[in-house]
């Protein structure tokens, strides 16, 4: 993932939109919106394009602050790796440690998210897909 | 409630095990049945299992599916435990032999709707088993298994330390009832105050997990816990261990009810942890006095040793009268 190649080279968070879009694979970006703008009765791919890159970078920054937020709820040391796919309960999250992490990514995101939720989110992907969409509301 | 006194239980020659560990000197030892009122309780100290053999040996008890959730723990402590809990869960179960000798790898586990673990029995077996009813929770330091016949347990262990990384008043305003907030908003003293959060998380945890919804299932702030003592009516902080008091769950729905058929018992473990138990009562006693919840609690490295336990190690705090 484009966070990963980034952290390992020290490059700095804002690296160049195409930059980003080349590296991540389109499978595993979810929740892109494609854009098509018509005008003159025809859409423009270039503003799909931009569309689906301001989404890419958003999951990231997503993602990054959900794993920050995980970590620091877990005490994790720093060389544990913490990524999307990281299961809470893998890297040793009990029921309190889970809820707590879902009250800290509240106050982060200024998001309420239903207890009802709350067992569906297992992963950080699942946690930064669920802030995506109650932000979107 | 009773409890027995400490006895050492040395190896029995009462049952052959099929395969014989080679570190291990004794077969699981079989159990008797709890009664209707009654629930057992085991526990694993992971620090005290230090042989990577007898680890090694215990891995072939799980499933496949069981061998890879505990590889996918990250580490060699998280790895351990989510063994531990497993070998435990099935060990123990396997002692109640309902249908004659049974072999822990053998058990089936299925999952209800909301992810609460039950056995699974062959259509062969399911006639004359009684219903075997049990809980597991573990921390990185401890691990429970409660079980009981017929009425449905939820237990929940934390160590008494555990602190929150949020502010305590609130996290309890965000997810408790306003009644626990201002029971814990009563208790001035800081570390009574961490000490009774981690109680009343675990006593809701252990009555969401004995109904089988767990946290998302029913959340907390639909039912309040409240430890009344025996004197007063109100629920007060009561720090007497000669004064058990009484807890009890109260639904937010309907204000005026109370779940009358949930027993609780809150137990200080091995110096270190809160054990919540949280029993269905037995129908049978309905309408009658109400009969004390019946706990025997042992400490156990399978196949290897078992321990009936008394205080210091095992003593309850509240509940049971």
């Amino acid at each position: 993932m484009a966070s990963a190649a980034a952290a390992a080279t020290g490059a700095p968070a804002r690296a160049s939109f195409a930059l980003k879009q080349a590296q991540v694979p389109v499978s595993k970006i979810s929740n892109v919106r494609s854009v098509s703008l018509p005008i003159g009765g025809r859409s423009f791919p270039s503003l799909k394009a931009r569309r689906f890159q301001v989404s890419c970078a958003a999951k990231k920054e997503t993602v990054d602050k959900v794993c920050q937020i995980v970590r620091k709820q877990l005490a994790l040391p720093d060389d544990a790796s913490v990524t999307g796919e990281s299961k809470f309960a893998n890297l040793g999250a009990d029921s309190l440690d889970t809820v707590e992490i879902v009250m800290g990514l509240e106050e982060e995101f200024g998001i309420s998210v239903e207890e009802e939720s709350a067992q569906s989110i297992t992963t950080v992907q699942e946690a930064a897909d669920m802030i995506e969409k109650l932000i979107e509301k | 409630m009773i409890l027995s006194r400490r006895v050492v239980i040395s190896a029995m020659n009462a049952v052959c095990f099929k395969r014989s560990f080679a570190t291990a000197s004794s077969p699981l030892v079989p159990v008797q049945l709890p009664s209707r009122k009654e629930a057992h309780l085991w526990y694993v100290v992971p620090d005290e299992v230090k042989s990577s053999a007898l680890l090694h040996n215990y891995l072939d008890i799980l499933s496949p599916s069981e061998k890879e959730n505990v590889f996918h723990k990250r580490g060699e402590q998280l790895q351990k435990a989510a063994l531990l809990a497993r070998v435990l869960v099935r060990t123990t179960i396997a002692r109640y032999q309902i249908n004659g000798q049974v072999d822990p790898r053998s058990l089936k586990f299925k999952k209800n709707i909301h992810g609460k673990p039950e056995l699974e029995w062959n259509d062969d077996q399911c006639q004359c088993a009684p219903s075997l009813q049990f809980n597991i929770s573990h921390t990185s330091s401890l691990i429970l298994c409660g079980v009981t016949v017929d009425s449905l347990i939820g237990v929940d262990l934390e160590e008494k330390q555990r602190k929150l990384k949020n502010n305590i008043l609130a996290f309890a305003r965000r997810y408790f009832t306003p009644h626990e907030v201002k029971f814990l908003s009563s208790i001035s003293d800081p570390v009574v105050q961490q000490q009774y959060f981690v109680k009343l998380w675990t006593l809701k945890e252990s009555y969401v997990k004995a109904l089988g919804k767990g946290f998302s299932g029913l959340p907390f702030r639909m039912f309040t816990i409240q430890f009344r003592t025996a004197e007063k009516g109100n629920s007060c902080p009561s720090g007497e261990t000669n004064n058990k008091g009484e807890i009890i769950v109260k639904s937010l729905e309907d204000v005026n009810s109370f779940s009358s058929n949930w027993q609780f018992a809150l137990l200080e473990l091995a110096g270190s942890h809160y054990a919540a138990i949280c029993m269905e009562k037995d129908e049978a006693v309905e309408g009658e006095v109400p009969t004390p919840m019946k706990l025997t609690v042992r400490k156990t490295i399978p196949y290897v040793r078992d321990e009936l336990i008394s205080g210091p190690d095992a003593f309850v705090i509240s509940g049971l009268t």
